[in-house]
């Protein structure tokens, strides 16, 4: 049974038991109305009756006309008062019986003292007889009068039996549905302890343990409630997290091996490939040593280019190499002056260089969140580029500096060389991708290809924005240093 | 002990490639390195030859080469296992040992001075360049190096 029916049945019986209560106590409060009004009633008899005795007794002591009629007028009462009385039991009916005929009996017998006449007659015999008679009457009378009264109590006491009887129905009722007020409560409770907080309980070590990592943890709760819903679903979730894990597992196993083999590649290409372009390039070299007064310049000229192209090769190899070493290389991200960097290159490139004058304007303190190694490789190659495509420019001006676009510090080296047409840029990035000829500006092609992919190990970006002869800006973002 | 000394002893080049091996002595002769030049041709015969062992045990009292000048990927054995045979050895611990290969990995240059290279240099595919290393290298092992005396060696 779902724990929202359960609690829905122990609602509705705690309310029920309460309006059973309640109606209980209602009908308890009319029945003690009831028998107040009947004991009103039993009251009036009772008093009336009295009454009818003092009369009786008036009149039998000064037969006057006045007692003797005040006698019917209450007899008269009396009989509408056991007419009206709402008693209904077969015990009740016999007394209310038992009154009327009383009630009449004792009428009947006044009427007759009244028509005995008086005592105060000719013939004392006759006086004696009939004082006698009149005492028997009286007598008579005294008693039917004496036990109406007593019946008159004994409605009373009925009256007050059924609100004893009806009070003491209420506190059973009262009792009993206390009691199972109490049941319920105690049930729900109980209920709530065993198919609520426990597996709560278990579920909440359940998700201690996942979180700490055992995603073995099996929480397996059996049952048709809600809870056991939230189990299943719980091992679900630990089975699926369980699954993906294994899957990244798997991935990151294929990552770690393929890296290994890059690595084995770039290891073999390093040692292996160089030397047959050595042989090619020293043997060449020794043809024109040795037997250069043998050769034409034709030949000499073929011997050159053999060399020059080796030497291109093993320029090539050396850069592919450093390509794939900047991708493989762990990344140490340190807080990096990028100025110092800058001004480090400046200085290199105009010893080797020392006829050229390039204006070199480095903004100071420009601070970036780096791999200090790589990020000098990638400074390396823009301002070599910036250093070789101003080579032929009367002012030279080469520029590092930082600005804010989006938001975000945005680092740049720019130029005023010859700069390139825009429909190229996206070629530029790619490895062995040249816009110029290289008897021009001599390279290998693979400069930017090194800062992309310096660039994109930060996570960062890079742009380019360049005209014809106005000279080139390279734009780069890195990833911002994320605090905790 | 003086330059006159060193001229004699023998230079060990440990190199595979017949190219390659052809191209050093031709960079030592045009450099004008006078030491004879004895090439082992994989990492075993290195060891063979400076043990005194195997086809070379005849050497048994001769000295120790003046200069070990090791190529890392040999046959059989490579040069990190003929440095690392060479510096376990108390003959050879002390040897000079120039490591000339084509790499310039970050891992071979750790292992080549871990295990106690002397020197490493790498081999430039411009054979003018190869040439104008090994006239430094020559001058500077052959002629500037004080080398460890023979007692600590043997």
């Amino acid at each position: 049974m779902r724990i929202s029916t359960k609690g829905r049945l122990a609602t509705t019986t705690a309310l029920a038991t309460i309006g059973l209560i309640a109606g209980m106590i209602w009908w308890a409060n009319q029945e003690v109305e009831d028998a107040s009004g009947r004991r009103r009633q039993t009251t009036e008899l009772t008093r009336g009756l009295t009454e009818l005795r003092l009369v009786t007794f008036e009149y039998m002591l000064h037969r006057h006309e006045r007692p003797r009629q005040q006698e019917r007028e209450v007899t008269e009462r009396l009989a509408r008062l056991i007419d009206a009385s709402p008693f209904s039991g077969a015990g009740q009916r016999e007394v209310l019986d038992h009154l009327r005929e009383h009630s009449a009996a004792a009428h009947r017998l006044f009427e007759e003292l009244a028509a005995t006449p008086g005592a105060d007659g000719a013939n004392t015999a006759d006086a004696e007889s009939t004082r006698r008679f009149e005492a028997q009457l009286s007598s008579r009378l005294l008693i039917l009068q004496q036990e109406s009264l007593a019946d008159a109590f004994r409605l009373t006491d009925f009256s007050a039996e059924r609100i004893n009887a009806a009070q003491q129905r209420v506190v059973i009722v009262i009792l009993a549905g206390l009691a199972l007020i109490a049941l319920t409560t105690g049930g729900a409770a109980w209920l709530i302890n065993r198919k609520v907080l426990a597996p709560i309980k278990r579920l909440e070590e359940a998700t201690r343990e996942v979180a700490a990592g055992n995603w073995n943890y099996k929480l397996d709760l059996a049952g048709d409630d809600e809870i056991a819903d939230m189990s299943r679903n719980f091992d679900a979730m630990t089975h699926s997290l369980r699954t993906s894990f294994a899957q990244i597992e798997r991935s990151n196993q294929e990552l770690a091996a393929l890296n290994q083999e890059i690595e084995a590649f770039s290891y073999s290409v390093s040692h292996d490939l160089r030397g047959p372009l050595r042989s090619m390039d020293g043997f060449s070299l020794a043809l024109l040593e040795d037997y250069g007064d043998k050769l034409d310049d034709e030949a000499k000229d073929s011997l050159q280019r053999i060399r020059a192209a080796s030497q291109r090769m093993g320029r090539l190899i050396d850069e592919l190499l450093g390509l794939s070493r900047v991708t493989r290389a762990e990344l140490k991200l340190k807080p990096v002056n990028l100025s110092e960097i800058a001004r480090e290159i400046a200085d290199t490139l105009a010893q080797q260089q020392p006829p050229r004058a390039v204006q070199w304007q480095i903004e100071e303190g420009l601070m970036v969140h780096a791999d200090k190694a790589l990020l000098q490789i990638a400074m390396q190659n823009l301002l070599e580029n910036a250093w070789k495509f101003t080579g032929k420019v009367d002012e030279p001006v080469i520029r590092v500096g930082a600005t804010e676009r989006d938001g975000k510090q945005e680092y740049f080296v720019a130029d005023n060389g010859v700069g390139f047409d825009m429909v190229y840029a996206d070629r530029l990035f790619g490895a062995f991708q040249r816009l110029h000829h290289e008897s021009e500006f001599p390279g290998t092609g693979i400069g930017l290809a090194i800062v992309q992919r310096v660039i994109r190990r930060h996570e960062g970006t890079i742009r380019v924005e360049a005209k014809p002869g106005l000279g080139a800006a390279f734009f780069f973002q890195l990833r911002e240093q994320s605090h905790g | 002990m003086g330059n006159t000394n060193n001229t004699n002893r023998v230079i060990l080049l440990v190199e595979d490639n017949p190219d390659d091996a052809t191209l050093t002595l031709r960079a030592f002769k045009r450099s004008h390195v006078a030491n004879p030049i004895v090439v082992a041709r994989d990492g075993i015969e290195a060891l063979d030859f400076l043990f005194a062992r195997g086809a070379h045990a005849d050497r048994a009292d001769a000295p120790l080469p003046t200069l070990v000048i090791l190529d890392l990927k040999l046959p059989k054995l490579d040069g990190l296992g003929v440095l690392k045979a060479l510096r376990e050895d108390r003959r050879t611990r002390l040897l000079p040992v120039v490591i000339l290969t084509s790499s310039k990995e970050e891992q071979d240059l750790i292992a080549g001075y871990s295990l106690g290279a002397n020197s490493y240099v790498r081999k430039p595919v411009d054979f003018a360049e190869f040439v104008e290393a090994v006239k430094a290298l020559g001058i500077y092992w052959l002629m500037m190096n004080q080398g460890p005396p023979d007692g600590s060696t043997s």
